[in-house]
């Protein structure tokens, strides 16, 4: 099986980010970036896939030159070729844009592989902005199905058999191959690279496509090619702080007063 | 026994007058949380009064109140001890230090943090990140008040590399028995000025004075950081490849050892499994988490390609690279997670754990006989026993874990059998009895068989010259009433 698999460079989860007030963007300075939590969800998925069923898993991201730290470190535990997709005519793409790109992209690699891709790895996010759309769009543009919140793969009767999480449990979906799917976290950890791959990925090369070498279109790329526009940010509402009902010392029943107080503001404020 | 006085009425509201009526706590108000610490086995005691201190000068004036009249005084921080050190074995007056918890002042021009000595570690750490700093000490209760951490001398992880609490306290204010403010250290980084008493303090748990503000040495934090998670088919060449870093020039800021047993239960504890169990057909039986840290991922590829090379020639498996925020988050999440993990899988009575534990420290070629010697005795005495530690320091965690099919009584009587003999045991290695976790009342009698009467006595006597009425933290580390 031919696999691709998407990644994308994101800030640090871990660490609460604030907005620069002076820029309104997010402040990055010193924090560590990171390739996105589901993104190395959909390659471990892949890898096992691969270690199961044999095939090859190449690499792609859309992103600067830093990103390449994170395809290297995807290369040390199952990716086996990584490729960079750079260009300064990408910038402040939307979704619907990356989705174009990414296709085309998806297109030269098989020119470069020899080999039509079966299946497209996608996280199901991104941690950064969480939009959740790249695999849809990705998937419109390539006219291939698209499955989303996948926690297993299997191969099944020429296809594969997915398991797609619900609200309310799980759904079983056959899908023809070629087709996208979009990660959640399956119930395994990615695993971590060992020091010889790890070393052997630290010396890979990684090549760079550019608009000219995917034939992208200047009208379908960017922000003339995107269909939303982010025209502001805002850091979330901050909490109120709480109510700390403290009943009277000299009550009998300090519980039923605190009962009452507290049905009290809740009356007040028309909770109830 | 000495005859301690009553904790009256007009005690109460002596206290009260000296501190704030909202913030003592006296007979049914005081909740059960201030009559135990971690550890229940050792015995639990409800104080006739709790007080929640908000400066040294309160400290101060409760502690005169009470040394008037003969009251025992038990000094308390966030109650995550582990050996009863802050039960109140005799009631009295709980200090409840951990509304001091104000981070004071940072002095960049001499690496030094001014605390109060109810700020949690975890606290301070974080507020140290945030400005790039680090505060090196890093036990594994992140819970805990720095007062208790200096009480304790606590260890943690980082100690190989970075030393234990003792290195990085400064300076210290202290009430002491009669009430008396004083100070030890300074913020100068040497001296040469006469006995230490600072030294003295630390490790003291509360027995010698109380310790109401820190001055803590900071270091500005390492750039990068990376673990190594490396499993091994045995137990001794794990512990046999620890020295080897040393010698290659490798200066592990952690290195702790864990046995495939306790993995597994911390990973089903955690919920998250990233430790692998076989790699080549290898069943992994023990595994080293090492960190290193340093200026640069260049410096660090470096570091860990020595590392892993020696490891490799070591008998490792394999070596696994945690260089992300999140891969060293997670590997670290099970190793911390160990006491908590060990307390989830004693379901005695009602949900209510059954373990008892010991903290010695053995020569690092020790370790790993003494280990094999500590399961042989737990499987002689039927005991279910786990272990971990520092591999870089000696420091071993033994646990004994009992369940619902056994009494309290025979629980404690096997137990006391199990640490009577890897006790004496880890003496005659050249060991001693606690690396971080200190005495308290529960370890008293290994202390005393560790150290000898005529060391007993010095500390006895030290008791005495700074606690004449012995109403301190009475029964704790070094004499019974």
């Amino acid at each position: 099986m031919e696999i691709l698999v998407l990644i994308k460079q994101v800030p640090d989860d871990s660490v609460d980010i604030q907005l620069d007030p002076s820029t309104n963007a997010p402040k990055l300075d010193g924090v560590t970036p990171v390739t996105n939590a589901f993104d190395t969800y959909a390659l471990e998925m892949a890898t096992r896939f691969k270690e199961a069923n044999g095939g090859t898993i190449t690499l792609a991201t859309i992103g600067d030159d830093g990103a390449v730290s994170s395809i290297k470190e995807c290369l040390a535990v199952g990716g086996d070729k990584g490729f960079l997709i750079k260009d300064d005519s990408f910038a402040d793409s939307d979704p619907a844009a990356k989705g174009y790109i990414l296709s085309k992209a998806a297109a030269k690699l098989e020119e470069l592989n020899g080999a039509k891709f079966d299946i497209i790895f996608a996280g199901k996010e991104a941690t950064d902005f969480s939009k959740d759309l790249v695999p849809a769009y990705l998937a419109q543009e390539l006219g291939v199905p698209v499955v989303s919140d996948v926690i297993a793969v299997d191969p099944a009767d020429g296809g594969l058999l997915v398991k797609q999480e619900t609200d309310t449990g799980y759904n079983m979906i056959d899908v023809a191959t070629p087709c996208v799917l979009a990660i959640q976290k399956p119930d395994y950890d990615p695993r971590y690279p060992t020091i010889k791959n790890k070393m052997k990925a630290r010396k890979a090369q990684v090549p760079v496509l550019t608009a000219a070498d995917l034939g992208t279109e200047a009208d379908k790329v960017g922000a003339a090619g995107s269909l939303t526009k982010t025209i502001g940010m805002h850091a979330p509402a901050k909490k109120q702080a709480g109510v700390k009902i403290v009943p009277p010392a000299d009550v009998e029943n300090p519980i039923a007063a605190a009962t009452a107080q507290a049905v009290s503001i809740m009356a007040e404020a028309k909770v109830l | 026994m000495a005859e301690f006085g009553k904790v009256t009425p007009e005690i109460v509201e002596a206290i009260k007058a000296a501190t704030a009526p909202n913030r003592v706590y006296f007979g049914a108000d005081i909740i059960e949380d201030f009559s135990h610490d971690e550890m229940t086995i050792y015995g639990k005691k409800m104080p006739d009064v709790v007080v929640d201190a908000t400066s040294t000068e309160e400290v101060s004036a409760v502690m005169k109140i009470a040394y008037d009249n003969d009251i025992p005084v038990t000094p308390r921080g966030a109650g995550t001890g582990l050996v009863g050190a802050c039960v109140p074995i005799y009631g009295g007056i709980v200090i409840n230090t951990t509304k001091m918890n104000k981070i004071e002042s940072y002095d960049l021009d001499n690496f030094v943090v001014h605390v109060q000595c109810g700020v949690l570690l975890n606290d301070l750490a974080e507020d140290c990140t945030r400005q790039g700093l680090m505060y090196p000490p890093d036990p594994g209760e992140k819970f805990a008040t720095l007062g208790g951490n200096v009480s304790t001398n606590a260890g943690g992880m980082r100690a190989v590399k970075y030393g234990a609490t003792r290195d990085y306290v400064r300076a210290m204010t202290v009430v002491l028995p009669t009430g008396e403010i004083t100070k030890f250290g300074s913020t100068v980084s040497k001296t040469s000025s006469g006995y230490s008493l600072l030294n003295l303090m630390i490790g003291s748990e509360g027995t010698l004075g109380i310790i109401t503000e820190l001055t803590l040495k900071i270091i500005p934090a390492p750039q990068e950081t990376v673990s190594l998670v490396i499993p091994f088919e045995k137990l001794s060449d794990c512990i046999a490849t620890v020295p080897k870093f040393k010698i290659n020039h490798l200066n592990p800021q952690a290195l702790e050892f864990m046995e495939r047993a306790i993995v597994d239960v911390s990973e089903r504890y955690v919920g998250k499994s990233v430790y692998p169990k076989a790699l080549d057909g290898v069943e992994a039986g023990a595994y080293l988490l090492v960190t290193f840290d340093g200026d640069s991922k260049e410096e660090l590829d470096n570091i860990i390609e020595t590392a892993s090379e020696l490891a490799l020639e070591n008998e490792a498996i394999d070596v696994l690279v945690a260089d992300t925020p999140a891969k060293i988050k997670d590997a670290w999440a099970a190793r911390s997670s160990f006491l908590e993990a060990i307390k989830s899988e004693s379901n005695w009575k009602d949900g209510e754990e059954l373990i008892d534990e010991c903290d010695v420290v053995v020569p690092l070629n020790e370790i790993a006989p003494y280990v094999e010697y500590v399961y042989q005795v737990g499987d002689k005495l039927g005991l279910r026993v786990e272990s971990f530690g520092h591999a870089g320091d000696g420091n071993l965690h033994i646990y004994t874990i009992g369940d619902d099919k056994i009494s309290l009584a025979d629980f404690k009587a096997s137990a006391e059998q199990f640490f009577d003999d890897i006790y004496a045991e880890a003496g005659r290695r050249g060991g001693l009895v606690s690396g971080e976790h200190a005495i308290g009342s529960a370890k008293m009698k290994y202390l005393e068989n560790s150290v000898g009467a005529t060391q007993m006595k010095i500390m006895q006597e030290i008791k005495k010259v700074f606690d004449p009425k012995m109403i301190l933290n009475p029964g704790k580390v070094c004499y019974k009433l």
